[in-house]
C-alpha cells in the first residue's frame, strides 16, 4: 500500500505538470482527488491494516493528498495566468466600430405628445380619448358656438357626406367626458384635429392638439395658471415663464391666450418670437357656464378651467424645426435623428 | 392579551356573532390577532368523582379507576395515565360516545383492563394547552353538570394588540367601554357594595412614600382571617381562557380584577413584612428607592442586584416587590396566609420601563404600568378586590382604606373646534353628535368657550367666546385617558367613533383613461423602435385610386369628404397602407435603400363604431447596417417572423394558431396570420411586386423584397384586457434533451412535424428545437435533412434512461408514419 501511494504521487505530479487548459486540470482534479479517485480509495482501505498501524498511514494518505492539492493549485494559476498575458498582447484597434443592434425612432410629434400626457399625468390628469369623425352637436352647439360663426363654413371644417364633420379641436373630448361623468374631471385629451387649410410652413389641415379639462368644486384661473407653469417647466426647463393675457373663445369666460417666454432667446426678442419675447402657446379659460349647464353640471357648485395646445408646434418650437411641412415628409433622415428621444 | 366573549358580555349587552366582534374591534383600531373558537362540547361530557384509583399492575402509570358519574348501572370503570389522578378527586368524564376533534371514546382494553370512558385533561377539552394532568374540578361540584356548563363553552378568546397609547383598553372593561361607545350598546360596570362588616381587631401597618415622583398614589387595605384554598371554577375558567393560571383565591382575585379594571394589584403576606423600628405598632410598607446591590429574591424563583434608581416595595428592612414589576417569594401569598396587605397603587411609567428592561422581567402587571395608567384608579380596583376577597376568601376588613396621594392626578379640559374636525378629517360632524360620542367614551361636556390650544386644569378658568375667537366645545377629559391631552386626539376619536369608512374619497380612483389601452400601444410601438423601425405620420385621408390599385373598393365601408383639399384625399382612411408605400417610395427617391417604417392610427372604417387603432409597417433592403465584422443579410421570411414572434411574448399573447393568409397585395404563399380567438390580430406578408409598381416602386430593379406587418391593434386591445400572467413554479427534476437528426419530404411542413414530436407525450416533451435544416450534396432531391432537439421533463420524477429511449423509439416511430421521415 506504501509503494502503491508513492507510486500515484508520482504519476500525479508528472500529470499535473503536463496540463495545459483549464479542463484538464478539472480532470486532475476529479482524477486525483474526486469521490472515486485512488487516494479516496485508499481511505477505505485503511482497515486492511493492522490497528497500530492505522494512523500512520491515514497520516501519509493526508499528506499525500495536500502535497496534490498544492500541485493543482499551482498548475492552475499558471495555466490562468498565461492566458491573462495573451489577452494583454492581442492587438486589438478599439478605435473601430461596435456592433449594435439598430434601432429606429418614434415621430417627433409623439415623442412631444408622450411628454405632454407624461407632463399632465404627473399632475393627476387621465388621458380621454374621443371620435375624430363628430357631429356638429358636439364641435360647435355644446361649445356655444354661434350657428352664423364663421368656423363652421366649409371653408374652415371638413365636413363628410354622411352629415357628420371632422373635429376642429379636442374639446369634443371634453364635452363627451363631462356628459358621461360626473366632476371631479381631470383630464387631458390629445389627438387628430383637422380644418380646412392649406399645407404651408405654420398650417397643416391635419394636426394634433392636447385639450386640459379640470373641473371641480372650487376651480380657478389660479389653478389654470399652476397647471400651464408646470406644463411649461416640464416641457422646456426651470427658466421657462408663462403667462395668459385676454382673448376671447364661445366656450370659455373668461378666456385668455396662453403664452410661454421664447425658448429661443429666453424672452430677449429674436427671430422666434419676432421680437416679442412670447410664444403664443393656445387657448385657454374657465369653461363658460353655458357650457357646464349644456352638460348637466351647476355652474353654481362647480367650476373648471380648459386650455388648448398645438403638439406640432411645440414640438417644432422644442427641436427648433421650422417647417410644419417637415413633419408629413416622414423623411427617415429627418426621423433618424429622433432615435435619442424615443425609447 | 386575550379576552374572552363570554367573559366581555358581562360587561357589554350585545348579541354580536364573533365576525361582528372581530370586525367591531378592528374599526375601534383594536387589532386582533388570532380569534380562537372553543366550540360546544359533546354533552357525553360531564362531572364525575373518582371513588377508587389504584394502580395497573405492570404498567408504571396507568390507573383503573371506579369512577361516580351518577349513572343507573353504578360505577364505571376508567383507566387514566395521569399522576394527579387520585381516589376522591372531581374530574371531567368524557364517556363512551363522546367525540373530541379526532378522538371518539370508545369502550378501550388497557392492559387487559377494560375503561369505559377517559378522564379529560385542559387540553383535551380544548381550553389550553395544558396537559401535565388531568383537570381537578372542585371538591363541591355535583357530579353529572355538563362539562359546557362547567366551563362556559361556547366561547371564543380573541387575542388583542392593544397600541401603545391606550392604557385604558388593559382590561375586559376598558375593551367594554370602547365598543361601547363605538357601537352605541350599554355598557354594564359591575355594581361595587360598601363595605359593612370589618374585623374584630384593625391591624397596624406604617404606610408611607419615599418617592412620590414615581409612586403618586399608594392605595392599601388590609385584611385578617383570610383562608387560602382554590378558586371557584368559574374563576378559574375565566384565568386560564385569557391566559393565566389558577394559583390560589388570593393571587386569582389580584389577577381578575386587574383583567377587568386593567389595573395591577398585588397582595403580600401582612405575617411575613417587617416592622421599620423595633419601636413600630405594626410592619411597615415603605415606597423608596433600592439601597446600592440590594439584592431581592422574585417571586419567579431568580435573585436580583438591585440598582438604586429601581423602585422597590420595601417593609421596614427588606424589598418585598419590584414596585409594578413583580413580588418577592419573601412575602408572597401561601397556603398558610391568614392576614394580608391588598395594594393598588400607581407608579411612572418610564420607571417601570426602566427597571423591567434592565432586569429582564415582565409580567401581567409591569407590561400595564409601563403604558401609563391613571392614579385615579386605584380606589376602585381596591374596592373590587375587597369585594372578592370578602366573597372567596373569607377575608375580614382589617383596615380603613390607607391612601398616600401625594402628586395628584390633575383633571384636564380640553377645547375641540367643531369646524377642525370637518378641516382634518374632510367632512362635518355636528355638534350634538360629536358631545354623544365623547360623552360615550367618559368625556364630559363643560360649556362653549372661546378656543384655546393649550389644557385647562380648572373648569373656571375657560375662556368667554368673543367675537374674535373661534367658539369651541369645552370638555372634561376622563381620567384615564391619559392619551387624550390636546384637540386632535379628540378629533380623531370621533373619527375612530364614527369609522373611517365614513370618510369621503375627494377625487374618485381613475375611471375616464384606458390605461390597458394606453399600454399596448406603447408596447407594439417600442417594439417596432427597438427593431429599427420609424415612425412616420400621415394624413387621414386615403385616395380612392389607391384603394384601387390595393384592390379594394373605395366605395364599401368608406366615409367621404364633402370638401376635400383635392380628390386624392377625399376618403377617411381605411388603409394605412397606401401612405406607408408613399414614404417608401420617397426614401427609396432619396437613396435610402435599408427601410423599416411603421404607422399607428386609427382608421375610419364605416361600420365600425369607433376608430379602431391600427399599426402598419413595411419593411425592406438589409435587415441591419452593414457592419466590419457582422455581415448584414437581406431581409427574409424568417427575420420578418422574428418581429411578429417576439411581440407576440412580449405581450404574452395567447395565440390559437399560425396559418396562412391571403389579401390581394400580398404575395400567395407568403403570408401568414397569428389568431387569437379565432381573429387575425397579427398578419405579414411578402408584398406583390406588381402592386408596389403600382405606387412607383421597382422592387425587381432594385433587387429588394417589401415586406408588410399589420396588427389590428384594436382587437389586439381587446384580446389582451384582463388577462394576467400566472407564475408556474419552476421544475423540481431536471430536464433532459434529446436530438435527432432525419430526412424529410419537402412536402411536410415544421410546424406539423413539431406537433408529431410533442403528440407522442405532451405531458412529458415540453419544447421542440429546430437546430438546422440542410439541402444538399448528401439530401437527395425533394428532401431536406433537419436536426432537432426535444425536451423531456417530468414534473413528479426523474426520467429514467430506459424511458427516455421509450419516449425516442416513438417519436421515431410517429415520425416515420406521420411524415415519412427517414432516419439519417
Amino acid at each position: 500500500m506504501h509503494t502503491q501511494l508513492e507510486e500515484l504521487v508520482a504519476k500525479a505530479e508528472e500529470n499535473i505538470a503536463a496540463c495545459r487548459t483549464p479542463n484538464d486540470i478539472l480532470d486532475a482534479r476529479a482524477a486525483y482527488l474526486g469521490k472515486k479517485s485512488v487516494l479516496n480509495g485508499l481511505y477505505a482501505r485503511l482497515r486492511e491494516l493492522a490497528p497500530e498501524e492505522r494512523p500512520a498511514f491515514g497520516q501519509l494518505i493526508n499528506e499525500a493528498r495536500a502535497k496534490i492539492e498544492t500541485l493543482i493549485a499551482a498548475q492552475d494559476k499558471e495555466i490562468k495566468n498565461a492566458i491573462r498575458a495573451q489577452q494583454v498582447q492581442q492587438e486589438l484597434d478599439l478605435g473601430m466600430p461596435g456592433w449594435m443592434s439598430p434601432f429606429g425612432s418614434l415621430h417627433p410629434v409623439t415623442i412631444v405628445r408622450r411628454k405632454i400626457e407624461a407632463v399632465f399625468m404627473s399632475m393627476g390628469f387621465e388621458v380621454a380619448q374621443g371620435p375624430e369623425i363628430e357631429d356638429e352637436y358636439h364641435n360647435f352647439d355644446a361649445l356655444n358656438t354661434p350657428q352664423d360663426h364663421p368656423s363652421r363654413n366649409l371653408a374652415d371644417t371638413f365636413y363628410l357626406q354622411n352629415g357628420k364633420l371632422l373635429r376642429t379641436q379636442t374639446s369634443t373630448v371634453q364635452i363627451r367626458v363631462m356628459e358621461k361623468y360626473k366632476p371631479p374631471i381631470k383630464i387631458i385629451s390629445p389627438g387628430r384635429c383637422y380644418r380646412n387649410d392649406k399645407p404651408d410652413p405654420s398650417h397643416s389641415p391635419v394636426f394634433q392638439q392636447v385639450e386640459a379639462l379640470w373641473v371641480d368644486k372650487g376651480i380657478s384661473m389660479s389653478d389654470l395658471k399652476d397647471s400651464l407653469q408646470n406644463f411649461a417647466t416640464a416641457m422646456f426647463g426651470v427658466d421657462v415663464k408663462s403667462r395668459i393675457r385676454p382673448h376671447f373663445f364661445p366656450f370659455t369666460e373668461p378666456s385668455a391666450e396662453m403664452d410661454i417666454s421664447c425658448v429661443s432667446c429666453a424672452g430677449e426678442g429674436c427671430r422666434v418670437c419676432k421680437q416679442s419675447g412670447w410664444l403664443e402657446m393656445g387657448g385657454a379659460g374657465m369653461v363658460d357656464p353655458a357650457v357646464l349647464e349644456m352638460v348637466g353640471i351647476d355652474p353654481e357648485i362647480y367650476s373648471g378651467f380648459a386650455f388648448g395646445l398645438g403638439i406640432e408646434r411645440i414640438a417644432m418650437l422644442k427641436y427648433n424645426i421650422g417647417d410644419m411641412r417637415i413633419l408629413f415628409e416622414n423623411d427617415v433622415r429627418m426621423l433618424r435623428q429622433f432615435r435619442g428621444e424615443s425609447l | 392579551m386575550k379576552i374572552s366573549k363570554n367573559w366581555l358580555s358581562h360587561y357589554l349587552t350585545h348579541d354580536l356573532s364573533d365576525n361582528q366582534l372581530n370586525r367591531a374591534l378592528t374599526f375601534s383600531g383594536i387589532e386582533v390577532e388570532a380569534t380562537q373558537v372553543m366550540p360546544r362540547l359533546p354533552e357525553e361530557l360531564i362531572s364525575a368523582k373518582v371513588v377508587t384509583a389504584s394502580a395497573i399492575e405492570g404498567s408504571d402509570h396507568l390507573k383503573v379507576c371506579q369512577v361516580d358519574a351518577n349513572d343507573p348501572a353504578g360505577l364505571l370503570q376508567v383507566v387514566c395515565g395521569a399522576a394527579n389522578c387520585r381516589s376522591g378527586m372531581m374530574v371531567v368524564l368524557a364517556r363512551i360516545g363522546a367525540v373530541l376533534g379526532d378522538l371518539t371514546i370508545k369502550k378501550a382494553k388497557l392492559r387487559g383492563v377494560e375503561s369505559f370512558g377517559m378522564l379529560c385533561s385542559e387540553r383535551e377539552i380544548g381550553l389550553s394547552e395544558e396537559h401535565g394532568g388531568i383537570i381537578e374540578l372542585p371538591a363541591d361540584t355535583p357530579i353529572g353538570v355538563s362539562a359546557n356548563e362547567l366551563f362556559g363553552l361556547p366561547d371564543t378568546v380573541f387575542e388583542l394588540e392593544i397600541t401603545p397609547n391606550r392604557s385604558d383598553l388593559l382590561g375586559y372593561i376598558g375593551i367594554a367601554r370602547d365598543l361601547s361607545a363605538n357601537l352605541g350598546l350599554p355598557l354594564k360596570l359591575p355594581e361595587i357594595k360598601e363595605i359593612t362588616e370589618f374585623a374584630k381587631e384593625t391591624l397596624p401597618l406604617k404606610l408611607r412614600i419615599d418617592e412620590p415622583e414615581l409612586c403618586p398614589r399608594y392605595t392599601a387595605r388590609l385584611f385578617s382571617d383570610v383562608v387560602i384554598k382554590a378558586s371557584p371554577l368559574w374563576l378559574q375558567v375565566d384565568l386560564i381562557k385569557s391566559g393565566l393560571r389558577p394559583i390560589s383565591n388570593v393571587v386569582d382575585i389580584t389577577n381578575f380584577v386587574m383583567l377587568e379594571q386593567g389595573h395591577p394589584l398585588h397582595a403580600f403576606d401582612y405575617d411575613k413584612l417587617q416592622k421599620e423600628n423595633a419601636g413600630d405598632e405594626g410592619p411597615a410598607v415603605i415606597v423608596r428607592k433600592a439601597k446600592p446591590l440590594e439584592s431581592f429574591h422574585a417571586l419567579n424563583k431568580k435573585d436580583y442586584q438591585l440598582r438604586d434608581i429601581d423602585l422597590v416595595i420595601a417593609d421596614g428592612q427588606n424589598p418585598s416587590a419590584l414596585a409594578g414589576v413583580m413580588g418577592s417569594s419573601d412575602s408572597a401569598i401561601s397556603s398558610g396566609t391568614t392576614r394580608i396587605v391588598l395594594e393598588s397603587a400607581a407608579f411612572n411609567p418610564s420607571s417601570i420601563r426602566r427597571t423591567s428592561y434592565h432586569h429582564k422581567i415582565s409580567s401581567d402587571s409591569s407590561y400595564r404600568f409601563e403604558r401609563h395608567l391613571s392614579p385615579e384608579c386605584t380606589i376602585v380596583t381596591s374596592l373590587r378586590a375587597t369585594e372578592m376577597l370578602i366573597k372567596y376568601a373569607q377575608a375580614k376588613v382589617a383596615s380603613e382604606l390607607m391612601d398616600p396621594y401625594p402628586l395628584v392626578d390633575r383633571v384636564k379640559y380640553l377645547a375641540l373646534r367643531p369646524a377642525n374636525f370637518e378641516r382634518l378629517i374632510g367632512y362635518p360632524m355636528d355638534t350634538q353628535q360629536i358631545k354623544s360620542y365623547l360623552t360615550r367614551l367618559g368625556c364630559k361636556f363643560i360649556k362653549e368657550g372661546a378656543w384655546q390650544k393649550d389644557a385647562l386644569e380648572d373648569a373656571a378658568q375657560i375662556p368667554a367666546v368673543t367675537a374674535d375667537k373661534p367658539a369651541a366645545l369645552w370638555f372634561k377629559v376622563p381620567q384615564n385617558r391619559v392619551d387624550l391631552v390636546r384637540e386632535a386626539d379628540l378629533i380623531e376619536e370621533l373619527a375612530r367613533l364614527d369609522g373611517y369608512d365614513k370618510i369621503p374619497m375627494k377625487t374618485p380612483p381613475s375611471r375616464i383613461m384606458d390605461h390597458h389601452a394606453n399600454r399596448i400601444q406603447e408596447i407594439v410601438s417600442r417594439h417596432f423602435v427597438s427593431q429599427g423601425f420609424f415612425e412616420v405620420l400621415n394624413y387621414s385621408f386615403n385616395d380612392p385610386a389607391s384603394l384601387q390599385d390595393l384592390g379594394m373598393d373605395p366605395e364599401i365601408n368608406t366615409q367621404k369628404l364633402i370638401n376635400p383639399q383635392s380628390s386624392n384625399q377625399s376618403i377617411m382612411r381605411v388603409s394605412l397602407l397606401p401612405g406607408l408605400l408613399e414614404n417608401i417610395r420617397y426614401n427609396l427617391n432619396h437613396y435610402e435603400r435599408d427601410l423599416k417604417l411603421f404607422e399607428l392610427a386609427r382608421i375610419y372604417p364605416e361600420d365600425h363604431e369607433t376608430e379602431p387603432l391600427r399599426c402598419t409597417a413595411l419593411l425592406t433592403g438589409n435587415k441591419g447596417e452593414t457592419h466590419w465584422k457582422y455581415k448584414t443579410n437581406a431581409l427574409d421570411f424568417s427575420i420578418v417572423k422574428g418581429i411578429m414572434e417576439s411581440l407576440v411574448e412580449l405581450l404574452d399573447l395567447q395565440v390559437d394558431k399560425v396559418a396562412e393568409y391571403r389579401a390581394p397585395w400580398l404575395m400567395q404563399a407568403n403570408s401568414l396570420a397569428w389568431y387569437v380567438k379565432d381573429e387575425p390580430v397579427l398578419l405579414m406578408g411578402l408584398m406583390d411586386a406588381e402592386v408596389c409598381e403600382k405606387f412607383g416602386i421597382d422592387l425587381g430593379t432594385l433587387d429588394q423584397q417589401l415586406w408588410m406587418i399589420d396588427i389590428d391593434l384594436h382587437r389586439l386591445i381587446e384580446l389582451t384586457r384582463n388577462v394576467e400572467l400566472t407564475y408556474r413554479d419552476l421544475p423540481r427534476f431536471p430536464a433532459v434533451y434529446r436530438d435527432l437528426s432525419f430526412l424529410v419530404p419537402e412536402s411536410e411542413k415544421w410546424l406539423a412535424i413539431s406537433e408529431y414530436v410533442k403528440s407522442v407525450e405532451p405531458e412529458l416533451i415540453s419544447g421542440v428545437q429546430l437546430l438546422d435544416q440542410y439541402r444538399g450534396k448528401q439530401v437527395p432531391q425533394g428532401f431536406r435533412s433537419l436536426h432537432i432537439r426535444f425536451k423531456l421533463q417530468d414534473e413528479e420524477k426523474t426520467l429514467t434512461e430506459e424511458r427516455i429511449e421509450q419516449i425516442v423509439a416513438s417519436v421515431i416511430e410517429v415520425l416515420t408514419k406521420q411524415c415519412n421521415i427517414q432516419m439519417r
